[in-house]
């Protein structure tokens, strides 16, 4: 364990190395990203100027999902922006370096580059959920708010298990990296509550593909709406999906056949 | 114009040869069209209308701005910025062709198979949801619509050219691209009709060339302006696109003289 957090370490440093060593592409990355949320949060307050509720939600309640959505995203590219240089690795044959080396080669491939820029935006999101909470028309529940870091590691989980997935997608055909930005592009559904969509849409995004589990569970337990038997249902769902994924890697290394180097 | 041709028949080969990734890319679509049209559609279900839309107008505007996506924005390539950064700029440079409308022929043939695809996600998913929605009827407010969209497609074109051609100057040219796209958008009205915001802040986004890019065409489709408006909208556009070109042509120029080809 110590090894890893000191090959950690190490890689976390060049990454910093390399973010400030371009910083007009990287402040402007950030910049981007500032934006996006701004422009959201806009949005969200152009609709609660012209109604007061979304789908049963009041304001607060759509910003709690809004923000623990972009948390969750946030947390994911913090720690898993090593996936989106694994396809080249695949292509020019340098993975075959990553596996002959004295790690674990997934942890290798997930965290080659830590991004700093997700890290620095952890802190005013979570600032702003502090500030929605506060807003809300409920009694204060500690208990509630003692389930949602645990409910937010289920989905840390279950993005690790996507992002794995993924890279292994990438090793068995090279154009498989989309399937990454399929995932951050349908995150997109979770900024908003999910009652907003068809019941047929649900279903599909909370047993096929679980971006309801990930997303807007953690907001749900948050608000004291998700009920004991979903909640069971998020804590399989999370095992299947993680363990499940992991299988995967471990069957795709045995079939990589390095064609590339 | 035969070799621009040849240029728009490779680029549309070349989207197709890659199909996964292709169907993979239209994802982004898919999912905006899902996430707008049921947050408006669940705004709107209660009253049959939101803020000054009607239900079946919200509709209309998330069903087009979808079909706008794909022909204004098309795939937003980075072509530009890697070829500047890698060296293979130096390719065009020695070809008989136009740097400019060499890639505007190649972003043709990807922005019109993504309008195709579009139609045919559109036709599906209307299908599926029995989605009602406001057609236009005023064969005159469609065909102004249209022009609005060629060039809103055109001025597009233009300003990411313009955009991509910082590379020139730096390396990190991918990160401004990124910023520049996430403006552009919000403030195109590709998420919402503009005029649902306060009227300061409409203001601000009409002052900009994105307004006109999403927004402008669809309004005109829904008949929400006057003669007068549309006319001026339609200037405004002519205006920005002859400002832009004319700074794309400056640009290019003072680029070719730092570019050294380096990378090759």
């Amino acid at each position: 364990m110590k090894k890893y957090f000191r090959v950690w370490k190490q890689l976390a440093v060049m990454a910093s190395e390399s973010y400030m060593s371009n910083r007009i592409e990287y402040g402007s990355y950030f910049l981007g990203k500032i934006i996006r949320f701004c422009f959201l949060m806009l949005m969200i307050a152009a609709i609660f100027s012209h109604t007061g509720n979304m789908a049963g939600y009041t304001k607060y309640q759509v910003i709690i999902f809004f923000l623990t959505s972009f948390l969750i995203d946030t947390l994911g590219q913090a720690a898993f922006r090593g996936v989106y240089l694994f396809r080249e690795d695949v292509r020019q044959g340098n993975f075959d370096y990553t596996i002959s080396k004295p790690l674990n080669s997934l942890f290798l491939v997930l965290s080659r580059l830590p991004d700093f820029l997700d890290v620095i935006f952890i802190f005013p999101l979570v600032a702003f959920l502090f500030y929605a909470f506060s807003k809300l028309d409920i009694f204060y529940n500690p208990q509630l708010l003692a389930y949602y870091p645990v409910f937010l590691m289920l989905s840390f989980l279950m993005v690790a298990g996507i992002h794995v997935i993924s890279v292994t997608l990438t090793m068995w055909t090279m154009e498989s990296e989309s399937f990454i930005w399929v995932l951050r592009n349908t995150t997109f559904l979770s900024l908003f509550p999910p009652e907003v969509y068809s019941g047929s849409i649900q279903l599909f995004f909370t047993f096929v593909f679980p971006i309801i589990v990930i997303f807007a569970f953690p907001a749900k337990v948050l608000l004291g709406l998700l009920t004991l038997k979903m909640a069971l249902v998020a804590l399989a769902m999370t095992f299947v999906f993680f363990g499940g994924s992991l299988l995967l890697w471990k069957t795709g290394l045995k079939h990589y056949s390095s064609a590339s180097s | 114009m035969k070799k621009y041709l040849t240029v728009f028949k490779i680029s549309w080969a070349r989207e197709l040869e890659y199909r996964l990734a292709f169907f993979l890319g239209r994802s982004r679509n898919i999912i905006f069209l899902l996430l707008l049209y049921y947050v408006w559609l669940s705004l709107s279900r209660m009253t049959g209308r939101f803020a000054m839309y009607s239900a079946d107008e919200l509709a209309a505007y998330v069903f087009g701005a979808h079909l706008l996506r794909s022909v204004v924005f098309g795939s937003q390539t980075r072509e530009i910025a890697w070829d500047i950064n890698n060296g293979n700029f130096s390719n065009y440079l020695t070809h008989p062709v136009s740097h400019f409308w060499y890639m505007f022929w190649l972003q043709a043939a990807q922005r019109a198979l993504y309008f195709l695809s579009a139609i045919f996600e559109l036709v599906i998913f209307v299908f599926i949801t029995k989605a009602h929605f406001f057609r236009q009827t005023q064969w005159q407010l469609l065909l102004v619509s249209i022009l609005a969209t060629v060039l809103a497609s055109f001025l597009y074109f233009i300003l990411t050219y313009v955009v991509s051609l910082s590379a020139f100057w730096s390396r990190e040219a991918m990160g401004p691209r990124f910023l520049f796209e996430w403006i552009l958008e919000f403030s195109s009205g590709s998420f919402f009709p503009l005029d649902i915001l306060s009227k300061n802040l409409l203001a601000v986004f009409q002052f900009l060339p994105f307004a006109y890019l999403i927004y402008f065409p669809l309004k005109i489709y829904l008949g929400g302006w006057n003669a007068g408006q549309i006319a001026g909208g339609i200037g405004i556009q002519a205006v920005f696109i002859f400002v832009f070109a004319a700074l794309a042509r400056v640009v290019l120029k003072r680029g070719l003289m730092r570019y050294s080809g380096e990378g090759i």
